[in-house]
């Protein structure tokens, strides 16, 4: 569900810290440098990264700018195979079958169970088509918020570890009590802010 | 205090916003005056959830149904606990938002804004830039609205004026409140 559709998720975040360097250099270098691209991890994820908010497949920017106004417009696209746990146990059982009979065997080593299963995992991830989970962000540069269209807390997770990976800053989330200090001014509301204890409403 | 331990002990702040927003929205029919002669029209729509923000293990009530159904929270807030999110209309001009407003997270569910312009009606030389800029200004104006709200809440929360008056009509409220 992307920032355009008319019915959108938000999440609010404050920027925290300085993006080190002349300002939209290092936002340039940070969006290239970690555009999307297909990854060789061992794990579920076969590619993450920035992509055009407008179109997930243009991962060089060249359709549409992401400067828009004082926004910083993105998606983080992240690519995921899941090699349902069934699927994966035939194959290896089939695997461990062939593999006994060639080789005489009666049974398979603890090394060699490890090996053929994460041959056949591997060869099962190519064969299969990802899955692309696709998360907007709009970075207001002139007040610091990032606005990010998903309330998933695995999604979250990602995109805060991947922003400070490719900007620097730390996005706080701006949850009420972080949105009432900056809210109030002066030190005595801030004081009594931080005394606040939970009030009872029953008579 | 590190971000989570903020997150565990002062949940209560979103909680009590959204319990408060709703006593004082029934009271005042849906027009909440603000100082400075700002007015914000609130209304309470079809779901909400209440959860016991103090218990060790979270005891959570969800409520749908239309607006009187919703009356159904009062019971529960009579059980103690408070609302954790609720779907609301707002308007502080001729602009109207609806969405999921949710305590804990201070976060902003099925955000509805007023239409953008459609396409064929929009600037050429804007282009989608500038649909997505209006969009976000939308979405931006909405929230400020909730922002709005929850600034008048906190100047009245650490005020003197919660214990002497707003504290006692927000829980007569409570316990006199048919539903």
């Amino acid at each position: 569900m992307g920032l355009a559709s008319r019915s959108v998720s938000i999440f609010r975040y404050r920027v925290r810290g300085d993006v080190e360097g002349p300002f939209w250099e290092t936002v340039e270098e940070g969006i290239k440098g970690n555009a999307f691209r297909e990854t060789q991890s061992s794990g579920d994820v076969v590619g993450m990264g920035w992509t055009s908010l407008n179109d997930f497949a243009d991962t060089r920017f060249e359709r549409t700018p992401y400067v828009v106004g004082n926004y910083v417009a993105l998606s983080f696209r992240i690519d995921t195979i899941r090699i349902a746990p069934r699927i994966l146990e035939m194959h290896v059982k089939a695997e461990t079958r062939y593999f006994l009979a060639q080789t005489e065997q009666k049974r398979l080593s603890a090394a060699q169970s490890r090996e053929l299963k994460e041959s056949v995992k591997e060869r099962l991830t190519r064969q299969a088509l990802p899955s692309i989970q696709i998360y907007d962000l709009m970075w207001d540069t002139a007040t610091g918020t990032v606005y990010l269209g998903t309330h998933s807390p695995r999604a979250r997770e990602r995109v805060e570890e991947y922003f400070k990976k490719s900007f620097g800053p730390t996005l706080v989330p701006l949850i009420p009590y972080v949105r009432a200090e900056e809210l109030l001014e002066g030190k005595s509301d801030r004081r009594l802010l931080e005394d606040l204890r939970p009030a009872s409403m029953l008579s | 205090m590190d971000f989570l331990d903020i997150l565990k002990q002062k949940a209560f702040l979103g909680r009590e916003f959204l319990t408060w927003l709703w006593f004082k929205s029934e009271q005042t029919g849906g027009r909440i005056e603000i100082s400075g002669d700002k007015t914000v029209q609130v209304v309470f729509l079809d779901r909400m959830t209440l959860d016991l923000s103090d218990a060790e293990t979270p005891q959570s009530v969800a409520i749908r149904g239309e607006h009187s159904q919703l009356r159904e929270g009062i019971a529960a807030l009579r059980e103690g606990k408070k609302i954790e999110e609720a779907r609301v209309s707002v308007s502080a001009g001729q602009d109207e938002f609806t969405l999921i407003l949710k305590g804990t997270w201070f976060a902003f569910g099925s955000l509805r804004t007023p239409a953008v312009l459609p396409s064929e009606e929009e600037d050429p030389e804007e282009g989608p830039e500038g649909r997505l800029l209006e969009k976000v200004h939308l979405i931006e104006e909405g929230i400020e609205i909730i922002d709005v709200l929850f600034a008048h809440f906190l100047k009245i929360r650490i005020s003197e004026e919660w214990d002497s008056q707003e504290l006692p009509m927000l829980r007569k409220w409570i316990a006199s409140s048919d539903h």
